[in-house]
């Protein structure tokens, strides 16, 4: 992670001085987006460049659903479970990307392509089924739709 | 100094108190698991909760005093909420009582006792989570057993500052789990998160299934570890419970060294050292006396001493830092006229041995170095070359540095090679054998108390020194 | 129309959210005024009077959290935006985020100058997408227009903002968790005392509002707290952002004049309920309102004081309209499974209650319900009332007790005939899907 120290230095420059844990999840979320995950290096270099004990970032990794210790697919397929969209029809359209994908939520396909999760409520109950597909949200996702979509990832 | 009034009577408080440091301070009892009294407050584990009257109730750890608040500590709605909180702590607490360690000293097997008594509630199965989990080489986890309460990873943050120990994952599949720098392994303070843990969660190995407590007592004693001289709890079998067959040596060792609360010196804590004090003090024994290695009695070895005493003429005496107080006095007014003097420090720092930290370990790791350069002065241990007798009292004399012609007296607890070499050789007790003090490097003074009979053959060193006194006279 | 509006005051085109459209509509010319012309403690005033209450879910008084705040005591002062909206059903403050972010950034400047704070923050949820990306969009173009950084405008006040994005967990939409979150540490609520007020992120004055509380203050000190009154009604003033969804026609966000009758705005405003059904159920504010029957609902106008009557409340403003056929049991499950899956699991009563409850409802569910299981329920939900460090095992408590008050018998058929009485249905479909 030490080649984005530079970014991670200018954020600095709207921050209280000398506050380095507020740093800890922007770090994380940064050298997430860069790597795919944080792997035990990241942790020792972030320890060492923020001065906070191991055990806080440990933690920290295990709390925050979003942050990753392991790689996962190219595209993690996030399907809302939550009330409005399963009263929308979450529940079968999971079923369905599950069927299509030939993995259970949890999963990730055997060419490394998708990951399959299931999350709680992402924000977007108006236009719900959701589907968060790395960062971009899909709303009003159906069963075509999302066939659709996962076709024109597969492409890419 | 505002006045609060608890159960209807009134009681001075700080301003700056909590409900539950005032209750304390009055001998009212509030039970708790996460607080305290040397750690930040958490409010977690809820069992505190008082009733303040016209407003419900909360946590008393964190319920500041306010002047003519009116508490209620054992009202019907605050007993109900003991007995829900204890419900939701058994709930996936498993009953591991019968071979738990922590029986007989739980405080959670205590407060279901006296609060709650009730089965669960609950028909589903508990949740399972990982046992055995070694923390490290000398503190085993139980996970099913914690119930989170955090003190463990309180200590490592705020005492012993190794940041060892945090809480992973969320909810109710929390962990506690050690950092993967290893700074919990390190961490030589360690196991006073064994004495803190309110549950049999946290267990030390070198205990693990070796004793039910309610057959051990303690006996108050002194770490001599280190120049520090925290206080100590040493727990050994009852008298009522000393077995009559199989391996009698279980009467006279020690179970288990745990802190005993000293505010002047180490409040309620002692360093992983004193932990493993069996580690020296069971060392193989010296049984008998000898003379240049052949069995003698005592007398004649103490005569044989006397004569070598009297024949000298220029006497050195190394005398030992691990000697008490009352020891030391008696080396003085029997032979401190006879002997030049100096203190010796019978241990050195280990390899791997933290020297100094800023907690409680001190470089000194010797007892009673105080009191020995009090009386004796602060020269070095050095043996001038033209002495003749060298009186060596207990460890860490480097025989290779006694001047050749030198004849010496050796007064020793524990088998050594040297011992056969000395012209005389008297074996003496051990600090677990007999009553003294010792004074830590602050001046303060500690006592400690025997916990067995002399070892077979063994004799007092103050015995030693007024059978060898007089001699020059 | 659902009433006088504060924040929908303008229509939504492809750009209307950028600094131009903005400023075209008057922006940034009321935090100009502010500063010129106004002290710190006159704003806060003004915002007390004006009476807002926070539209995060508990309700209280801006004006009475502010002040505590002594803009004049030498130390630093913290003020978060809390934009987590982590809360099921929840969905309008994104609205403000995406659409009108400056509303947002020129009130919190207002707050900042009022509250005496150098750093504002605002802690947006990591999840989310596109509100993300045009709040840092729009923070920049602040930036770039000297609306933030040193001598703000001329005058003495310098404040920075940083927008600060969670990692993924509910119970950091908390205020005291969201300020663990921004200290680098787990998400653990705190107890208090101390107030945040007092001793709140880096244990200083901080002030936690929510991104909809905040973004009507521009509007506020523009037009003053006497205008603000004439809105809404005496016990709530102003108007709320209702985000709804569930089983109507035209789900979305709204903003609705406190006040205005509940029927109308399930009936016009959002398009009656899908399939011409039956309102069954309503919850209000969020999954951790009360839920309330259909009736009561068509009964009541959407105000603070008409739902705390029914022993309700409008909470988040995340409604979520249930139709008949639903079954509430399984509604419940997903409820308590997702309580389960955000306790942090600091104290207790939430960690424990909130896995056994979950476990039990799953029993139900697959059919191996006992009797006893509703009692159980009941009594987990009535051991979390007050007792936890923060509101989330209150809160599933709340959920819990009116779901079995209202639909005790779909319950207890469910445990009798080890199975639903409305088939398990979620979605409201025309009758031939519902094979």
């Amino acid at each position: 992670m030490k080649h984005l120290i530079p970014e991670f230095e200018e954020l600095k420059k709207r921050l209280p001085p000398g506050k380095n844990g507020t740093l800890v999840l922007p770090c994380l979320h940064r050298i997430q987006d860069d790597r795919g995950y944080i792997a035990d290096e990241d942790i020792t270099g972030l320890v060492e460049y923020l001065g906070v004990p191991r055990i806080q970032i440990e933690e920290v990794l295990s709390f925050y659903t979003m942050l990753r210790r392991k790689p996962i697919g190219r595209w993690h397929v996030q399907v809302c479970r939550n009330v409005s969209c399963s009263m929308r029809g979450a529940e079968r359209l999971i079923d369905h990307v599950s069927r299509h994908l030939g993995v259970k939520p949890g999963q990730t396909t055997a060419d490394g392509r998708f990951t399959l999760s299931t999350v709680e409520c992402l924000g977007s109950c108006g236009t719900a089924p959701v589907v968060m597909v790395n960062e971009r949200y899909h709303e009003l996702q159906d069963a075509q739709s999302l066939d659709k979509l996962l076709g024109e990832l597969t492409q890419q | 100094m505002p006045e609060i009034f608890i159960n209807g009577k009134p009681y001075q408080a700080e301003p700056d108190q909590t409900v539950l440091q005032v209750c304390r301070e009055n001998g009212i009892y509030i039970p708790y698991f996460c607080w305290h009294p040397q750690l930040s407050v958490v409010g977690n584990c809820r069992i505190c909760m008082v009733e303040e009257e016209g407003r419900g109730v909360d946590i008393g750890c964190n319920m500041p005093v306010k002047a003519g608040m009116r508490v209620l500590t054992e009202s019907d709605e605050v007993k109900e909420h003991r007995k829900a909180i204890l419900q939701f702590i058994t709930l996936n607490h498993p009953v591991d009582c019968g071979i738990c360690d922590k029986a007989g000293e739980c405080v959670l097997q205590d407060y279901h006792y006296e609060y709650n008594g009730a089965p669960s509630i609950s028909s589903d199965p508990k949740v399972r989570s990982t046992k055995f989990y070694d923390l490290s080489d000398r503190i085993v986890l139980d996970n099913e057993r914690c119930i989170l309460c955090s003190r463990c990873v309180r200590f490592t943050s705020e005492i012993s500052k190794s940041c060892g120990l945090g809480i992973e994952e969320r909810g109710d599949t929390s962990l506690v789990r050690p950092s993967t720098d290893g700074s919990f392994r390190n961490d030589a303070y360690s196991d006073n998160v064994v004495d803190i843990c309110p549950v049999g969660a946290l267990l030390s190995r070198s205990f693990f299934y070796k004793s039910r407590v309610w057959y051990l007592q303690t006996t108050p004693s002194v770490c001599p570890g280190c120049e520090r001289g925290c206080s100590i709890n040493v727990w050994h079998r009852k008298q009522e419970w000393h077995l009559q067959s199989l391996d009698t040596a279980e009467n006279t060792s020690i179970a288990r060294v745990t802190p005993l609360e000293n505010m002047a010196v180490n409040g309620p804590w002692i360093c992983n050292k004193g932990r493993d004090l069996a580690k020296i003090f069971e060392r193989k024994r010296a049984e008998g006396a000898m003379a240049k290695g052949k069995p003698v009695s005592l007398a004649e070895a103490i005569a044989a001493a006397r004569q070598l005493i009297v024949g000298a003429a220029r006497p050195v005496a190394l005398v030992s830092s691990w000697g008490s107080n009352e020891e030391l006095e008696a080396f003085r007014s029997a032979l401190g006229a006879s002997f030049t003097s100096r203190v010796k420090a019978d241990h050195q720092p280990e390899p791997g041995e933290v020297v100094e930290d800023d907690v409680l370990i001190r470089a000194d790791k010797n007892p009673n170095s105080a009191r020995a350069r009090e009386l004796f002065g602060t020269a070095p241990a050095v043996i001038p070359a033209d002495a003749d007798l060298v009186l060596v009292w207990g460890e860490g004399c480097d025989f290779s540095k006694i001047p050749a012609g030198a004849r010496i007296i050796l007064l020793g607890s524990y088998l050594a090679p040297e011992n056969g070499h000395a012209d005389v050789f008297l074996p003496i007790s051990i600090q677990t054998e007999r009553n003294g003090h010792y004074t830590n490097f602050q001046g303060v003074v500690s006592g400690f108390e025997a916990c067995f009979p002399k070892a077979p053959g063994v004799v007092d060193a103050e015995a030693v020194f007024a059978g060898l006194g007089g001699a020059a006279s | 129309m659902t009433g006088r509006k504060i924040l929908m005051d303008f229509e939504v085109t492809p750009t209307s959210h950028t600094l131009e459209a903005y400023a075209a509509r008057g922006g940034y010319q009321t935090v100009s005024r502010v500063l010129r012309e106004m002290k710190p403690t006159d704003v806060t005033k003004e915002v007390t009077e004006a009476g807002i209450q926070g539209r995060g879910g508990a309700s209280f008084p801006a004006g009475r959290k502010w002040q505590v705040v002594d803009p004049h005591d030498g130390e630093p002062h913290y003020l978060l935006a809390n934009a987590d909206e982590g809360e099921p059903g929840t969905f309008k403050d994104r609205w403000i985020l995406e659409n009108a972010p400056h509303k947002l950034l020129e009130s919190m400047l207002i707050a900042a100058y009022a509250l005496g704070c150098r750093n504002t923050f605002v802690y947006i949820r990591g999840e989310f997408d596109l509100p993300y990306r045009r709040l840092q969009a729009a923070v920049e173009e602040a930036y770039k227009a000297g609306y933030f950084g040193e001598k703000i405008l001329g005058s003495g006040f310098s404040c920075d903002i940083y927008v600060f994005r969670g990692g993924g967990a509910y119970v950091c939409g908390e205020a005291s968790s969201l300020l663990a979150s921004v200290e680098g540490i787990r998400g653990y609520p705190r107890n208090r005392p101390p107030r945040l007020t007092v001793k709140g992120l880096y244990q200083c004055p901080t002030v936690v509002n929510n991104v909809e509380t905040l973004s009507n203050l521009a509007w506020i000190l523009r037009h003053g707290a006497a205008e603000y009154r004439k809105v809404g009604t005496p016990k709530s003033p102003g108007t709320r952002l209702i985000s709804i969804s569930g089983h109507v026609n035209r789900p979305g966000v709204y903003e609705v004049e406190l006040g205005y009758p509940w029927r109308k705005f399930l009936d016009e405003d959002c398009g009656g309920i899908l399939g011409g059904r039956k309102l069954k159920a309503i919850i209000p504010g969020g999954i951790s309102s009360q839920v309330l029957p259909g009736e009561t609902a068509y009964e009541l106008m959407l105000s603070h004081e008409a739902l705390w009557d029914v022993n309700s409340s409008l909470g988040s403003g995340g409604m979520i309209a249930i139709a008949e056929g639903t079954c509430m049991v399984r509604l419940l499950q997903i409820m308590l499974r997702f309580y389960h899956h955000e306790s942090c699991g600091q104290c207790t009563p939430c960690r424990e209650g909130m896995g056994w409850a979950h476990r039990v409802i799953d029993r139900i569910v697959a059919g191996q319900g006992r009797p006893e299981d509703i009692d159980t329920l009941i009594r987990i939900s009535k051991f979390n009332d007050g007792t936890t460090i923060c509101g989330l095992g209150d809160a599933a408590g709340y959920a819990t007790v009116d779901f079995i008050k209202h639909f005790r018998d779909e319950f207890e058929y469910f445990i009798e005939h080890k199975r639903s009485k409305n088939d398990g249905r979620l979605e409201c479909l025309p009758e031939v899907a519902n094979a």
